[in-house]
């Protein structure tokens, strides 16, 4: 579909949808409804499937229950894997003593194991391990119609896919069980970090114009025939025993041109310097990963045109435009800042100014902001890199513990009587789940993540077994305060209901609004 | 250290590849990672990091920045 009949839709929904909303619930109405939630509150972490962390978490749908066939890895000719490969390079990051090497983890079984089992691995939820291959096609040739059992086959890292990890010491499992653990929550796009922040608050993929003008031309993806699945090179391995897959081009744009892999924002903090006497507060857009300025409408645009407040909070954001990055600590992340990738929100707006805002290093802006009760009515918080939990250079632990002291302050807040808040990743970041997504449209649902929503309106101790992906925050928001649907809603909505599967839910399944 | 091997080592490190391309002279690639670190690796071998996030790639390779190594 042409970009310029995606915008004519999207107004024709707009228009339809700020009917309907019309009619919706009104300020004012009985207070047992959705408008009881005055404040809301998303925290957006990294790259942990729901089987990693939670996979062994009591009354939901873990690993105990996972069918042979998705337990069992195949090789990318279809036969049952005798073993798993090991993991290349190691499963421990680099630096990390004593390392986990290559050789440790030969002919491990085909099946999951545990990285932190005193009984094998025994590494600590503190340490770093080896990052995984989490892209957009990979995703979906991983996922395989929905039998996951080709992760490892179409992975970069061995074995590592089947990792999990026993969390049941951890802060956040705690608050799981206090709250609520939703078990059929999925990434809203397939693949990686950068596309699924783009589905938290536009609904939509990203789009590169003529990009086969551009130079980004040598970063479009070669597909085969399916259009799901990237096209095999001749001297890839042909075992995932002999190694890490090749294809013919793994880009970041798909054929007709949307970025669904990592790309830099076209404003500065970017991954992409200034051009060379150009502006310094932009990205280099002769740099072949700078993605032109997107103009979709996105989520805060609805809450602004409904004038509800709203603030994107980024740990480190003002420190690594003033400082720069550094690593190990805050190690930000450019392309988890899906804001400035926007025109609405370029260098020199009011909307810049008033909605991105920073959360200061370790979040502490953020949390003096909920201790004092001044969040806005919608807040989205990520966390600096080291923070956030995302493999090769985070570990669960710290992030875990952060993320919990967040929840702790948000439970003490005068705004806490009133407030929502959902503890979710971003993606799987390449690990394994066995609970097949829900079959929906080109661009997702991926592969299960968890999700945790925190509220005085919660049931308590509940696993909420309603099919949720990441569009559900989005549906939650639109309806409680009243906002046009974004138009990758109401194609995803309509996706799921011709492919026969339940709705996805508003995240209310986990509330007592009465 | 040829190519596929930094791309291992670096994406290993949580840092995504970006962008892969033979370089203009097409006597090796021409490598872009998630943090801004572009490596210039040979087909000789050389490598040679640049980029904001180069010193983290750097370290991840033992290499130094800003100039050649093997």
């Amino acid at each position: 579909m042409k970009r310029s009949s995606t915008l004519a839709l999207f107004s024709s929904a707009l228009a339809l949808c700020a009917a309907a909303s019309a009619s919706a619930a009104q300020p004012g109405d009985p207070p047992d409804g959705l408008a009881k939630i005055e404040t809301v509150v998303v925290i957006f972490a990294e790259n942990r499937a729901f089987d990693n962390l939670y996979g062994h978490f009591p009354g939901a749908d873990g690993i105990d229950k996972a069918s042979q066939e998705s337990l069992q890895q195949r090789d990318r000719d279809g036969s049952v894997l005798s073993e798993l490969p090991p993991v290349w390079d190691g499963l421990t990051a680099k630096g990390v003593t004593p390392p986990v090497t290559q050789a440790m983890t030969e002919h491990l079984p085909n099946g999951p194991f545990t990285v932190n089992d005193a009984k094998g691995f025994n590494v600590p939820l503190s340490v770093v391990t080896h990052d995984l291959w989490h892209r957009y096609y990979q995703n979906q040739m991983q996922i395989n119609g929905g039998k996951n059992d080709m992760f490892v086959a179409w992975g970069d890292s061995g074995a590592m896919p089947m990792s999990n990890w026993d969390t049941s010491k951890g802060d956040m499992w705690a608050v799981a069980q206090r709250y609520v653990l939703a078990d059929h929550f999925f990434m809203g796009g397939f693949g990686g970090s950068f596309f699924n922040h783009q589905w938290l608050i536009c609904a939509c993929a990203p789009y590169y114009a003529n990009a086969d003008k551009s130079p980004a031309k040598p970063s479009i993806a070669v597909t085969d025939d399916s259009g799901t699945a990237l096209k095999i090179a001749d001297n890839s391995p042909k075992s995932a025993r002999d190694g890490v897959p090749k294809f013919v081009s793994d880009g970041n744009l798909t054929p007709d041109f949307y970025a669904v892999n990592t790309m830099q924002p076209p404003y500065q903090p970017s991954g992409n310097d200034p051009a060379a006497g150009g502006d310094p507060l932009l990205a280099d857009p002769a740099k072949p990963t700078t993605l032109p300025p997107q103009s979709e409408p996105t989520i805060g645009d609805m809450l602004s045109l409904k004038h509800v407040t709203w603030a994107w909070y980024s740990g480190a954001w003002q420190y690594t435009l003033d400082h720069g990055n550094h690593s190990p600590t805050p190690n930000f992340q450019y392309h988890h800042q899906p804001f400035n990738y926007y025109a609405n929100y370029a260098p020199g707006t009011e909307a810049r100014r008033e909605h991105l805002r920073d959360a200061g290093l370790s979040g502490v802006s953020f949390i003096q902001a909920i201790d004092v009760g001044v969040l806005p009515q919608v807040s989205f918080y990520k966390p600096q890199g080291n923070l956030n939990e995302h493999s090769g250079y985070a570990d669960i632990q710290a992030g875990d513990r952060h993320i919990a002291d967040v929840v702790a302050h948000l439970e003490k807040s005068p705004q806490w009587p009133h407030m929502l808040v959902v503890v979710t990743y971003d993606e799987n970041g390449g690990i394994w789940d066995h609970v097949a997504p829900p079959k929906g449209d080109r661009w997702g649902p991926g592969t299960r993540i968890p999700a945790i929503i925190v509220s005085p309106f919660a049931k308590h101790g509940y696993v909420d077994h309603t099919p949720y992906d990441t569009t559900s925050i989005l549906r939650l928001i639109t309806e409680r305060f009243e906002l046009p649907v974004l138009h990758g809603i109401v194609v995803r909505d309509r996706a799921v209901a011709a492919h026969g599967e339940p709705p996805l839910g508003d995240l209310t399944g986990g509330l007592d609004l009465n | 250290m040829d190519a596929d091997k930094i791309v291992a080592l670096v994406t290993a490190g949580g840092i995504e590849l970006t962008d892969r391309r033979r370089n203009t002279t097409d006597d090796g690639w021409s490598l872009s990672f998630a943090n801004g670190a572009t490596v210039e690796v040979g087909d000789d071998g050389s490598a040679r990091i640049a980029g904001k996030g180069s010193k983290t790639v750097a370290g991840l390779l033992d290499l130094p920045v800003a100039s050649r190594g093997i």
